[in-house]
């Protein structure tokens, strides 16, 4: 059975890192961004001839293991020259950065750096643009559409993705997930029921207005569950619906504590034993990101950089964090399923 | 408490024989099973050993080249490609090799494969991969999309990113059970591929390192995908 801790607890285990790392999902910061201290980006020694790609990211970890599991695939390849882009880094250093090296290739890693490559574009309306390859940042089909010459990968792990590790870890069956979502997130939602459905899954939708309150969507998630009957549900990550610790706690907490629903999240912390509430956790796996991007660049040479052909790749990699308690004691663990799971929780 | 950790990047034992006193083995396998967990069996069941497993090739390449291990636990084609030679083959039903096959959704991909996108574990590189992967189909004209790890290759199907997938047959049964997709397969003619093989590096640990490996009980010899050993 769940158990309903004391919510000061709750409040000092998860309201600081939760709210980084939903920050993270949503606007593309990286939790204790702050606070690491990373050295200095090195680049490999540059090889005469040779194209350069250009990587303007943010010098904290998730970006760096990104990046170092891509450079490793394409240094052989291009000469690599990284651009750090900080809260004071200006339009003007990365058109500095641009011109500097004439790079085949930009790719560019959250959104803010996306952000500053618009601006870029917007006062260079005429010059030709390198292609540019947008990595870890929220909702990048959308950024896409805002870019000339612009292709990427999605960081938001798909449903599907999810739903069948879900499958994988417990013994109920999973065959109708619930999910609440605000307006932004609608287009997205739409795309997963497609996926869904050749994993033969159902995707149960519920739209929220974007102030919704811990009632509101209390409400929504106890439709989900009563009406429509879900085996899961899947929790966005969206600010707007995970707003604080005591919002947590008086929408999700006691509604999936009543319903003895599966949750899956996109953040590890929200998967606590001592505090259950996600049940599962599917985060991206970076490194495998960094390949995958290395062979989208690979790619794009080959095709002479048309990237206004390549849609934006959905990210094949994930990592999984599971309450394992909160399985044995509510959903049953499937056997062998401790070795198919990154990290487990009890 | 955590029960097992995140696959770790980098290896966390690199460290020569004369540092650590015991023989360094890399393993760079895939499994069905996360490399930590692999990781953590064979070093409960070789304690005489400094086992470091590598869930990606590059990786493993770098342990490589770095750590100068003292023998590798890999496949046939990734010891071929490091001019190794197996002191010790696994093999399965009395067989050193398994078939390999291509996996694809509704129907095989039968006839020309010229211009379609095949998905492969990245156990070579980039060009060893594809080197492998066209011997395996017998064509030249496909493209490969590398993943990083067994798992990631269900996702290549399910998002139509590629048209096929190419993986060993001990690891069909784990793909059906992960997917309600109707998967087709075929044998693969450029198979079979050899199980996998331990390469001594440092030959005055050689006795040493076989009789640890054949020692191996029977459920991670298992999860190795060998039932038993042959010296060669």
């Amino acid at each position: 059975m769940t158990v309903f801790n004391a919510r000061n607890w709750r409040m000092a285990s998860l309201s600081t890192p939760l709210l980084l790392l939903l920050a993270c999902a949503t606007t593309g910061g990286e939790p204790g961004a702050g606070a690491a201290i990373l050295p200095p980006i090195a680049d490999p020694p540059t090889r005469s001839g040779a194209p350069t790609v250009l990587i303007a990211m943010p010098n904290s970890p998730n970006f760096v293991e990104v990046r170092r599991s891509l450079v490793s695939e394409v240094q052989k390849s291009f000469n690599v020259h990284t651009v750090t882009v900080a809260p004071e880094t200006t339009v003007a250093d990365l058109a500095s950065a641009i011109r500097s090296v004439s790079p085949v290739c930009v790719v560019l890693m959250n959104n803010a750096t996306m952000n500053l490559y618009r601006q870029y574009q917007t006062a260079n309306p005429t010059a030709a643009m390198p292609p540019a390859v947008l990595l870890m940042a929220s909702l990048v089909e959308e950024v896409q559409a805002r870019l000339r010459r612009a292709t990427g990968i999605a960081y938001e792990v798909p449903g599907v993705t999810a739903f069948v590790q879900l499958r994988s870890v417990i013994s109920t069956p999973i065959s109708r997930v619930g999910v609440v979502y605000r307006p932004a997130f609608r287009a997205f939602v739409e795309r997963q029921k497609s996926l869904a459905d050749k994993e033969h899954v159902d995707l149960i939708s519920a739209s929220v207005p974007n102030d919704v309150t811990a009632a509101g969507l209390r409400e929504a998630l106890h439709t989900l569950a009563t009406t429509n009957k879900v085996d899961a549900v899947w929790m966005l990550n969206d600010n707007g619906l995970v707003r604080d610790a005591e919002f947590v706690d008086e929408a999700w907490r006691l509604e999936l504590n009543d319903a003895k629903l599966p949750l899956i999240v996109g953040v590890p912390n929200l998967v606590e034993p001592n505090s259950p509430l996600g049940t599962l956790a599917v985060v991206p796996d970076h490194e495998a990101l960094g390949l995958q991007a290395a062979n989208l660049l690979f790619d794009l040479s080959e095709n002479d950089w048309q990237v206004e052909t390549h849609p934006v790749e959905l990210p094949l990699s994930v990592k999984t964090v599971v309450d394992i308690k909160l399985v044995r004691a509510n959903f049953g663990l499937r056997p062998d399923a401790l070795k198919h799971i990154d990290k487990a929780l009890e | 408490m955590v029960g097992l950790s995140l696959v770790h990047p980098f290896p966390r034992l690199q460290r020569p024989l004369a540092q650590t006193s015991k023989p360094v083995v890399h393993v760079f396998l895939q499994l069905d099973a996360k490399s930590s967990v692999v990781e953590k069996t064979l070093q409960q069941h070789l304690p005489e050993l400094g086992i470091v497993v590598f869930g990606r090739f590059r990786d493993f390449e770098e342990g490589l080249s770095n750590g100068h291990p003292d023998a590798v636990l890999s496949i046939a084609p990734v010891l071929e490609q490091r001019g190794k030679t197996a002191s010790l083959q696994g093999q399965r039903g009395g067989k050193p090799t398994e078939p390999y096959l291509l996996a694809s959704v509704n129907q095989p991909l039968e006839g020309s494969l010229a211009g379609k996108t095949i998905g492969v574990v990245d156990l070579l590189g980039r060009d060893g991969t594809q080197a492998f992967v066209n011997g395996l189909l017998r064509a030249t004209d496909i493209k490969i999309k590398r993943v990083a790890k067994i798992e990631d290759l269900l996702p290549l199907l399910e998002f139509s990113a590629a048209d096929g997938i190419v993986l060993p047959s001990s690891m069909l049964g784990r793909l059906l059970e992960r997917t309600r997709l109707a998967i087709k397969t075929k044998e693969l003619p450029g198979g079979p591929v050899g199980l996998p093989a331990v390469a001594v590096l440092n030959p005055t640990v050689r006795d040493l390192v076989v009789k640890s490996f054949q020692n191996l009980d029977v459920p991670t010899k298992r999860l190795l995908g060998i039932d038993s050993w042959s010296v060669q």
